[in-house]
């Protein structure tokens, strides 16, 4: 057999070769895609829940607080905090407290009316 | 025997093409055929129905003080199939709950039958602490997590807290579970009223889990969120609401009633700016909890109104025009015979003015005469007396009012001066708007509006007008006589406000033996019903005491109710910013309080 005819007839499929190759590979890397994907999902979702729980806790945390704020502003305690003289208020007594009413139209003079305290019986 | 290549390899192949049919066979059996029954059961064993709770609107007052609320607790749930070493999480457990580590192993290690084992096994499912506050759950998060202890997870509840206290407690109500339901509902009070707006509704997620309990995310399936509840608010105004509540207590501790009960309305709108009664009870600890404290005196007790009723009649004849402020009307010396009727002040004759103003019964019972059964009765429903206010409060009553042809001969003559007719507190107070506002019966109104989370308004509750009751003339007339009647000469001197103008009634009515029918003369439910200021009402204010223990012959309106009014008067006006009335009134005294505010006396 001339050697040139060998040649011919043992030729290496280099091409099919590599499309098997190629094939192959893109095989694997889907493979290995697929896993890596399947991986970032449930790392995802880890990631989702944990952060879920962690807006969770903060909206009760947050909720706790209001509860608390509410608490601690309510007109009861304040009145008790009042009364036990916490929070250094003096009440002002009625005989110190001046009632100015409106402008008196008698008189004509734009001047305030006397004080409630002051009035006399006629 | 010998078989030939081929056929051997025919028949591996045979066998083999037999034994993949036969796998394959199971496996379209399997995936197919009995698909919804594996279904099931992998979501039995690893799927999950997670709720997703909602949360109940809260309750605040006009300025959006919050008056109930929720606080976020958690209920800490084991799985006794995942506890790996009980002692040492029981010890955690027992530490961080305020719970002994022997009781608290003997909850942990709870066993139960499984029907699918056919055998008893560690629970997985045990309630070891209800109501676990927040803080204390974030801590113990933090212990598990440092010890790497699995099988304790938290689900999420939520406690009904009421910042005040006892304070408002007969409107806001209380939550409770009824009729076996799971969940708490609105029992009383505006938490009953508004249940459809409060109400949450709960959410849910379809999820699987592991064998160890963690959620499969990327496995989600079905999800609904929760529906968060309306937040109510009401027309109260807390400012108000305390004054009313420290001068009630007052009037109890000084007067020590059976019950006592003030509503402080405003006239033009019918908003509820406070409301309280006593006996009360405590929102925040309900053991001691009673029928007879936990009565909204306000709208589910009847009383007869007494003299404050002489304003529908007087209102009534000068809406008619029958008679002027000025016709003089003879009042029998103080007993008119017919009909054995008393004045406590006998006079020859008086004004119409004047009948209201001693608060004359043989006076009003001659008005009313002329009136006639059939419009008296007329004015009597017009005035909102026999029918429910509509006001959002549950248990209210429509009180008693019998028509004319269930009369007596003198019925005419005793149900002017609030005899033989029934009327809740608040039907008195709505009578009173009446005559501030200049004729209009306002519907009470307790709620102002529901809005979502995002203070979107979903629901209003407008002034609502009922109907035109009796002329603007005639309430102007009854508000001069009024006027009258707090001051010197009237009934209720004691229920004046320095520096302001006060219309107002008295009311003393006899109480009577439920069982003998027959009256209690040392008992005596004692009325004032006024608004201030009176040329234009900010507010009209009810105070009803209920068998005040006094001294004999001082257990009347004017002396018991008149001056609780007129200490509520005096700080809500000073509370509200009220300009002092310009003009004193002819006739009025001027009164001054001590320097301690205790006593009003005359200057």
């Amino acid at each position: 057999m001339p050697d040139n005819r060998r040649r011919n007839a043992n030729t290496v499929p280099v091409v099919t070769f590599l499309t098997y190759a190629v094939a192959g590979l893109s095989a694997c890397v889907a493979g290995l895609g697929f896993v890596w994907c399947k991986n970032q999902m449930y790392a995802t979702g880890t990631q989702i829940k944990k952060l879920e729980s962690e807006l969770v806790q903060l909206r009760s945390r947050n909720e706790a607080t209001r509860t608390n704020i509410a608490k601690l502003t309510s007109t009861a305690e304040l009145q008790k905090r009042f009364t036990s003289g916490w929070i250094k208020l003096v009440t002002i007594s009625g005989d110190r407290i001046v009632l100015v009413s409106s402008l008196a139209k008698t008189g004509g003079a734009a001047e305030l009316r006397a004080v409630a305290n002051e009035r006399k019986q006629p | 025997m010998i078989r030939a290549p081929r056929t051997r390899a025919l028949i591996a192949c045979s066998g083999l093409a037999c034994c993949f049919t036969a796998f394959s066979a199971r496996l379209v059996h399997v995936q197919v055929m009995q698909h919804d029954a594996y279904l099931a059961k992998a979501r039995e064993n690893h799927g999950v129905r997670q709720v997703i709770a909602g949360r109940r609107g809260s309750i605040t007052d006009i300025h959006g003080e919050a008056l109930a609320q929720n606080e976020p607790v958690k209920t800490v749930v084991v799985d006794a199939g995942l506890v790996k070493d009980p002692g040492l999480l029981a010890d955690v457990l027992a530490k961080t709950l305020g719970v002994s580590k022997p009781q608290m192993l003997e909850r942990m290690t709870r066993e139960t039958w499984s029907a699918a084992q056919k055998k008893t096994v560690r629970s997985p499912y045990i309630v070891v602490q209800k109501e676990v506050p927040q803080n204390v759950v974030e801590t113990l998060t933090a212990q598990l997590a440092a010890g790497k202890l699995r099988g304790v997870s938290f689900e999420q509840s939520a406690n009904r807290i009421y910042p005040n206290g006892p304070m408002l407690c007969h409107v806001l109500g209380f939550l409770g579970f009824t009729n076996g339901k799971s969940e708490s509902e609105g029992v009383d009070g505006v938490e009953r009223s508004m249940e459809p707006f409060l109400r949450s509704h709960a959410g849910f997620r379809c999820i699987e889990i592991t064998r160890t309990g963690h959620e499969v995310v990327p496995y989600r399936g079905e999800h609904h969120e929760a529906r968060n509840g309306g937040n109510v608010r009401l027309t109260i105004d807390m400012g108000l609401q305390n004054i009313v509540e420290q001068e009630l207590d007052a009037a109890v501790k000084q007067f020590r009633p059976r019950g006592a009960t003030v509503i402080m309305m405003h006239p033009k709108t019918g908003e509820i700016l406070a409301l309280a009664n006593r006996p009360y009870f405590n929102l925040n600890a309900l053991e001691g909890l009673t029928d007879e404290n936990r009565r909204n005196r306000a709208v589910t007790d009847q009383v007869e109104p007494g003299s404050t009723f002489k304003i529908v009649t007087t209102a009534a004849v000068l809406s008619e025009k029958l008679v002027t402020p000025e016709t003089f009307f003879e009042v029998e010396n103080g007993y008119y015979e017919w009909c054995r009727l008393k004045d406590d002040h006998p006079y020859a004759e008086l004004t119409v003015n004047d009948i209201l103003v001693h608060s004359s019964n043989i006076g009003v019972a001659k008005l009313a005469m002329r009136l006639g059964d059939q419009k008296f009765f007329e004015y009597i429903h017009r005035f909102g007396f026999g029918e429910q206010t509509g006001v959002a409060l549950p248990g209210e009553i429509k009180g008693v009012i019998h028509p004319p042809h269930l009369w007596s001969k003198i019925s005419i003559t005793r149900m002017p001066m609030g005899q033989e007719v029934a009327a809740t507190p608040l039907q008195v107070a709505t009578a009173m708007c009446v005559i501030a506002n200049g004729g209009t019966l306002m519907m009470p109104q307790i709620i102002h509006e529901v809005t979502d989370d995002s203070g979107a308004v979903v629901a209003a509750f407008p002034p609502r007008e009922v109907r035109r009751v009796v002329s603007k003339k005639a309430t102007e007339q009854v508000r001069k006589a009024l006027m009258e009647v707090v001051s010197k000469k009237g009934t209720a001197r004691l229920a004046q406000v320095l520096g302001y103008d006060v219309a107002g009634k008295t009311g003393t009515a006899q109480k009577y033996d439920p069982v003998t029918r027959q009256p209690l003369h040392d008992k005596h439910v004692c009325s004032f019903v006024g608004y201030m200021p009176a040329e234009d009402p900010a507010f009209v204010v009810l105070v009803l005491i209920d068998e005040a223990q006094t001294k004999r012959g001082q257990d009347v309106g004017g002396m018991v109710a008149a001056p609780v009014f007129s200490r509520i008067g005096e700080r809500a006006a000073r509370y509200l910013g009220l300009t002092p009335t310009p003009e004193e009134p002819e006739g009025s005294v001027v009164a001054k309080r001590n320097k301690d505010g205790s006593d009003l006396r005359e200057q």
